[in-house]
């Protein structure tokens, strides 16, 4: 199903109606000073195709993934990336950390290391505006926005969505119950405004700052009314990750943007399911993939990253599905695609990396130090 | 554990926390008018064996186990434990092992290897990354093989579940998440223990224990230790506190998944407020009703943020009251969306 895409012009047009422009504006106006610009990675997008995914039924199986085959035959592959079987929430998270550690799987805590969000943040002094996690997982996976370093934290998160927790119909039908609400003046905004400055702080903060907060207020309006809600069956919680950042791309052209899928994770008890998912999520990244590339900016500037936490065992289980435990290279070892401005093409690099290394390869990239990521940057990356 | 000095009487801040701590709410109008000045130990004895404490206990224990929206229980043994619970027919380490055993807990840890890590993570506080073997043969005897887990012997799920339900380490890990969710601390060791022994000893002791943490000192220290609401908490406390009502089961779960799905839920928050506040189920007087806008802002800000409204406050407010585009649903739309309203 095809949800219509979000767009920045619709986006601002709806702000400059609400009396919240200024950014904006300054946004707009930056976008048409098209210079030529040299490509180089200026934007990231990295996506965990998480829930254990065997390199077996995506490079090893191209009619399954159409999208990734050209992906990676436009771009550079690392088919022996080592990884660690840390349950899906700890393997995730050492993708973005750069530093393989245990985490219980129903764990519902941040970790302790910085986070490439976080590092990039920081160090590119970026708003949370401008550094993004879809997710599909609900809300262990807001987790990954933000660690409890006390160097980084959450003045440096990145703003979380989890497209299905959000986007659903029973959380739409919920909110039309109450109605629209009313709009504000912009006279009355401002009194609004005045009131909340007002209230004496007793040390609350969060990712955003108030400005960021309000965009963030009207996107959510906005993509309940997108389709994306609509999004339904096998793997749909996927699609509305890889949906909502394809519209986040759009809207708040992010200059770090995290995807995190894991449906995959449904092949415990169900091959063909996993299948379906793969090729499912594949389509979709497709379709993000010429989001970036249709967009002239964009594809100048952006480099894309796709890998999974850990693959899945060697055979099948008594239920005709596939754990994740017997320490085969099925399920030690994936593959890494990267493409985008400024790397290789159609190179295949066979010496082993570590899934680790994407963090500071990412970080590297962009201009910012993962300086506490054990992972190095993947070698013979840059073109 | 010392004791508290002057948890006597109730003040409105106090009774707000007590109720969100205990029942995942603030207080009812009618709660606040009987109980404020009144002992907290006469509170406490309504509290302890109330079907609210237990419903909200049981529902900070399917969140713990992530037993939300399409996992959470809905059978009838699942659903009449807070009213066993109530009565002391049952005790919360009984409550566990129903909860463990349901299908939806099966259905969201499917298989031997993730059912079995989940029960020694969550139950036991182990790290099975270090300890494989406890695993494997947790594993086995899940798959219907005789083996000795944790050093007692077994030969199926409903085993794996009994031998760690009963095993000190899971009532000694209970305590101290129950603790931390508490009081926000760990307790200290030989308090633990103390308490570790009497759960044992008989799993209905933890509404007393729960007594004596809300009458110690470390309460007081949880008292000045404002913290960010969990959504559920907030979705619940915003329904009391603007239309004097609960929201309705499906309602709370929905907004605190939705809530959930963010890292920053302040946009989301101001979204749900606003709509209750436009929506007209709102319980508020008409901006000619409020002969006095100083006392009504003032008794907001006692209310909703559990404090006095400074000098300062106040002249911002009471002038943007005075402004003819103001409503009240303006002033209140600026408190409740305002990130202190959030924390408690």
């Amino acid at each position: 199903m095809n949800a219509p895409l979000l767009d920045r012009r619709t986006f601002l047009k709806a702000g400059a109606a609400t009396g919240a422009l200024s950014l904006g504006m300054t946004l707009e106006a930056s976008l048409q000073d098209a210079r030529p610009k040299p490509r180089r990675t200026e934007r990231a997008i990295l996506v965990a195709f998480a829930g254990g995914v065997r390199t077996k039924e995506t490079l090893g199986t191209p009619v399954n993934v159409p999208n990734l085959m050209r992906m990676a035959n436009e771009g550079i592959t690392y088919p022996r990336a080592r990884t660690a079987n840390l349950g899906h929430f700890g393997a995730t998270l050492s993708l973005f950390t750069g530093i393989a550690e245990a985490r219980g799987i129903r764990e519902n805590a941040r970790g302790c290391d910085p986070t490439l969000f976080e590092y990039v943040r920081k160090d590119l002094g970026l708003t949370a505006g401008e550094v993004w996690i879809s997710t599909s997982g609900g809300t262990q996976q807001a987790n990954y926005s933000y660690s409890l370093h006390p160097d980084y934290g959450p003045r440096f998160g990145a703003n979380t969505v989890d497209g299905d927790g959000i986007f659903n119909q029973e959380f739409k039908g919920i909110l039309e119950a109450y109605g629209r609400p009313r709009e504000m003046s912009a006279q009355e905004e401002a009194l609004l405004q005045r009131m909340r400055d007002a209230v004496e702080s007793r040390g609350e903060g969060g990712v955003n700052g108030s400005k960021t907060l309000s965009d963030i207020e009207r996107y959510v309006l906005q993509e309940l009314t997108s389709g994306t809600a609509d999004l339904r069956g096998t793997g749909a919680s996927d699609a509305k990750a890889l949906r909502v950042a394809r519209n986040l791309l759009a809207v708040f052209r992010p200059r770090l943007l995290g995807i995190v899928l894991q449906d995959a994770d449904v092949a415990h008890g169900n091959f063909n399911a996993y299948v379906e998912v793969i090729r499912r999520n594949d389509a979709m990244i497709g379709e993000l993939w010429q989001a970036v590339r249709s967009d002239p900016e964009l594809a100048d500037t952006t480099s894309i990253f796709v890998l999974p936490e850990f693959g899945r065992d060697a055979d099948l289980n008594s239920r005709r599905g596939l754990d994740h435990g017997d320490a085969s290279d099925n399920l030690n070892y994936v593959s890494i695609i990267a493409w985008g401005a400024g790397l290789r093409r159609r190179v295949t690099v066979q010496e082993e990396v570590h899934a680790v290394d994407v963090c500071p390869t990412i970080c590297h990239l962009l201009g910012a130090d993962a300086r506490r990521a054990r992972g190095r940057p993947l070698p013979k990356l840059r073109a | 554990m010392a004791r508290a000095a002057n948890l006597d009487s109730l003040d409105s801040w106090t009774l707000r926390a007590l109720h969100l701590d205990l029942l995942g709410r603030p207080p009812l109008s009618t709660e606040t008018e009987r109980w404020c000045g009144r002992n907290t130990s006469e509170l406490l004895e309504d509290m302890l064996g109330s079907d609210a404490l237990w419903e909200n206990w049981l529902e900070e224990q399917f969140f713990y186990f992530f037993l939300v929206d399409n996992f959470r229980p809905a059978d009838a043994e699942i659903l009449s434990l807070k009213s066993e619970l109530g009565r002391g027919s049952i005790g919360v380490l009984q409550a566990l092992y129903r909860i463990i055993l349901s299908t939806s807990f099966d259905r969201r840890n499917p298989g031997p290897d993730t059912f079995v890590t989940v029960v020694m993570e969550q139950i036991l506080g182990k790290n099975v990354q270090t300890e494989g073997k406890t695993l494997e043969i947790g594993k086995h005897i899940y798959d219907g093989s005789p083996g000795n887990f944790l050093g007692k012997k077994g030969s199926s799920q409903a085993d794996v579940v009994r031998i760690a339900i009963e095993d000190e380490l899971a009532v000694r890990h209970f305590l101290l998440r129950e603790h931390r969710r508490m009081l926000r601390s760990d307790p200290d060791p030989k308090d633990l223990m103390e308490w570790t022994r009497r759960l044992k000893g008989d799993d209905r002791a933890f509404s007393p224990i729960l007594g004596e943490w809300i009458d110690s000192a470390a309460y007081l220290c949880r008292l000045s230790n404002r913290q960010p609401m969990p959504n559920r908490v907030y979705v619940r406390a915003l329904f009391i506190d603007l239309v004097g009502r609960l929201p309705e089961g499906k309602e709370t779960q929905r907004m605190r998944s939705a809530l959930d799905g963010l890292s920053d839920s302040g946009p989301l928050r101001s979204v749900i407020a606003r709509l209750l506040l436009d929506s007209g189920t709102a319980q508020l007087p008409s901006k000619e009703e409020i002969t006095d806008p100083t006392a009504w802002i003032g008794a907001l800000f006692e209310r909703l943020l559990g404090r006095p409204a400074s000098e300062a406050e106040l002249a911002v407010f009471v002038k943007s009251f005075h402004d003819p585009v103001c409503r009240p649903e303006t002033i209140l739309y600026a408190i409740v969306s305002h990130p202190q309203y959030a924390t408690w």
